[in-house]
């Protein structure tokens, strides 16, 4: 892999076209549909169950067209996080495992003046496995709705979600419009950050590893890059201001659609499916 | 030629490579670079020039074909382009968006820093690379970096790079947003570093009147591939196959051209005003001669 290539990592914020049925639903059913399934992934207590989650969700991944490589190298960045939080779960969280069932492991360990210990109980053990399973569920769910949907349809989308609220002040028109400008840059700004990386490591910078705990100084190896960054993003955020005035762009108040979508067979349909995993999952008593 | 100091053979290069957004933007590349060189690169926007310059330092690695810089392979893994950097300056475009210092001698300091240079080794680096590219030491060095004008950044920039000292610059569209005076300016600066230091330059342009008036010899790029390349002159010659990739010719040239067709008999290569008032005077149709 290139040093400095950033956007690689970036698959957040991107649209690949496509011809799936995934890529064809109106967004909105996308939307509720993929909550539906994120309620069956988070609900379901067994290994049994999120194992059969997590091959639903990668068989969405299949239908949907797109590299399997490319989702999971969303992951990566993510990657050192998951790992810390799996170990310490793993460890520690059986020492407050309220259901009190059956202790599979215990150490005391005394480190210096700390005294505590490792617990793994049948309990913990079953919700950190579930927390991996989860994570990855959400990650590859997350990915899939913003891979395969344009950006504009997305924002429309979660407008027309919280058209409902309107009555109780909720401004869906603004929310949509933060969520969409917010994705539309999340790529810019990684192309940014790599060409400030490059045009600083051309002046001398060294953006080498300085041994792996060495915070402070990997901060302040990062400081001639957030300064210009954030200076870039501002200038950005004025620009797309005045862009947006001088279009006498006012917010949501007083807009129509040009185009009605309806709901065809393909939404319904989808939605029925995803409600009906989502109760047999919850329905089944899975033995394990 | 043996005393080559970037030497480009075939160059292949893809972003994103082994994703759905792959693109490839260098398709076959080559350039060459001799010590004290002024080349400069031409192509129109997407053409790869950008993609091309970044291999010369190794913020790139080449991904087909060969980078020889200095002597060292930067195809291979092994070698570590760093030191290369100190040894080629490379200016990104609109390079005053860099900057990161409040102070704008803090902010030419950072490279000569980096190298771990002494506290007077550090001094004497950003005077002569202040004073190299006009702006007053005294003045200019407490000054507030972000309240300068474009065109002053844009100096404190190029000197943040000239303070590393590199035997090569490269420069990615240096003229690009500058007013003409700035411009004017810059190119001076420009020929200075290698008339008095001898410095060599590549200088990325689709600015044909700054191409000719600065290089001796020019590489013309189009989709990702090396089109045209040769002695300022020759290439200019070429006006029809400039036409044809997007590109013209320097105003001189095109005025000459224009006079030509006239029935004005005009003598030599014409790229600089200079040339085209040498040519009129000398013309057989000037009321001089």
């Amino acid at each position: 892999m290139d040093e400095f290539e950033f956007s690689r990592s970036v698959t957040v914020g991107q649209y690949i076209p496509g011809a799936s049925f995934i890529h064809r639903m109106d967004a909105r059913a996308k939307i509720l549909a993929f909550m539906i399934i994120i309620a069956a992934v988070i609900t379901t207590p067994s290994y049994i169950g999120n194992a059969i989650a997590f091959a639903a969700v990668l068989i969405l991944v299949r239908l949907s067209g797109l590299p399997i490589g490319y989702l999971i190298s969303g992951i990566r960045p993510i990657l050192p996080i998951l790992v810390v939080y799996t170990i310490f779960n793993f460890l520690f969280l059986g020492n407050y495992d309220p259901t009190g069932s059956a202790v599979l492991f215990r150490t005391p360990v005394s480190l210096g003046p700390w005294q505590f210990a490792f617990t793994v109980t049948d309990n913990s053990m079953r919700q950190t496995v579930q927390g991996v399973f989860r994570i990855f569920d959400l990650i590859l769910l997350g990915s899939l709705l913003t891979l395969t949907t344009p950006i504009t349809a997305l924002s429309k989308a979660i407008e027309g979600l919280l058209a409902p609220f309107r009555r109780v002040k909720v401004p869906g028109h603004e929310i949509a419009m933060i969520i969409a400008i917010a994705y539309r840059f999340m790529p810019t700004v990684a192309e940014e950050l790599e060409r400030l990386m490059k045009a600083q490591a051309s002046r001398g910078a060294d953006f080498g590893r300085p041994g792996r705990l060495q915070f402070i100084q990997r901060t302040r190896q990062l400081v001639p890059v957030t300064v210009p960054l954030f200076v870039s993003a501002f200038r950005r955020a004025e620009d797309l201001i005045v862009a947006m005035e001088s279009r006498c762009y006012v917010g949501g108040a007083g807009r129509s659609a040009v185009a009605l979508d309806r709901f065809t067979s393909l939404e319904w349909g989808a939605l029925a499916v995803s409600l009906a995993f989502t109760i047999a999952l919850s329905r089944t008593p899975f033995p394990l | 030629m043996t005393d080559a100091v970037v030497e480009v053979r075939d160059l292949w290069h893809w972003y994103l490579r082994g994703t759905p957004l792959e693109s490839v933007a260098l398709k076959g590349a080559s350039f060459t670079l001799g010590a004290g060189e002024v080349v400069g690169i031409m192509g129109h926007t997407g053409s790869g020039k950008s993609t091309l310059v970044q291999h010369f330092n190794g913020l790139l690695r080449p991904h087909r074909g060969s980078v020889r810089v200095f002597g060292n392979e930067l195809g291979d893994r092994r070698v570590d382009p760093r030191p290369l950097r100190r040894r080629i300056g490379l200016v990104f475009q609109f390079p005053e968006q860099q900057l990161f210092d409040p102070t704008v001698a803090d902010d030419i300091a950072f490279g000569p820093r980096k190298l771990g240079c002494d506290h007077a080794e550090v001094r004497r680096r950003v005077q002569g690379a202040m004073a190299a590219v006009g702006l007053p030491f005294e003045t200019f060095k407490d000054r507030y970096t972000f309240g300068l004008s474009g065109g002053e950044m844009r100096k404190v920039a190029l000197a943040g790079v000239l303070a590393l000292e590199p035997e090569v610059l490269v420069l990615d569209e240096p003229t690009a947003g500058l007013d003409p005076r700035a411009r004017r300016d810059l190119l001076a600066v420009l020929r200075g570093l290698h008339d008095e230091r001898g410095t060599a330059l590549v200088f990325v342009s689709h600015n044909m009147d700054e191409v000719a008036e600065l290089v001796s010899r020019v590489d013309v790029l189009a989709d990702g591939k090396t089109v045209l390349s040769g002695p300022v002159r020759e290439v200019f010659r070429q006006e029809g196959r400039l036409r044809e990739l997007g590109l013209g010719v320097p105003a001189a040239t095109e005025l000459a051209a224009a006079l030509r067709e006239r029935g004005v008999a005009l003598g030599g290569d014409v790229l600089t005003i200079d040339d085209a008032v040498e040519a009129m005077w000398t013309s057989s149709s000037s009321p001089a001669a």
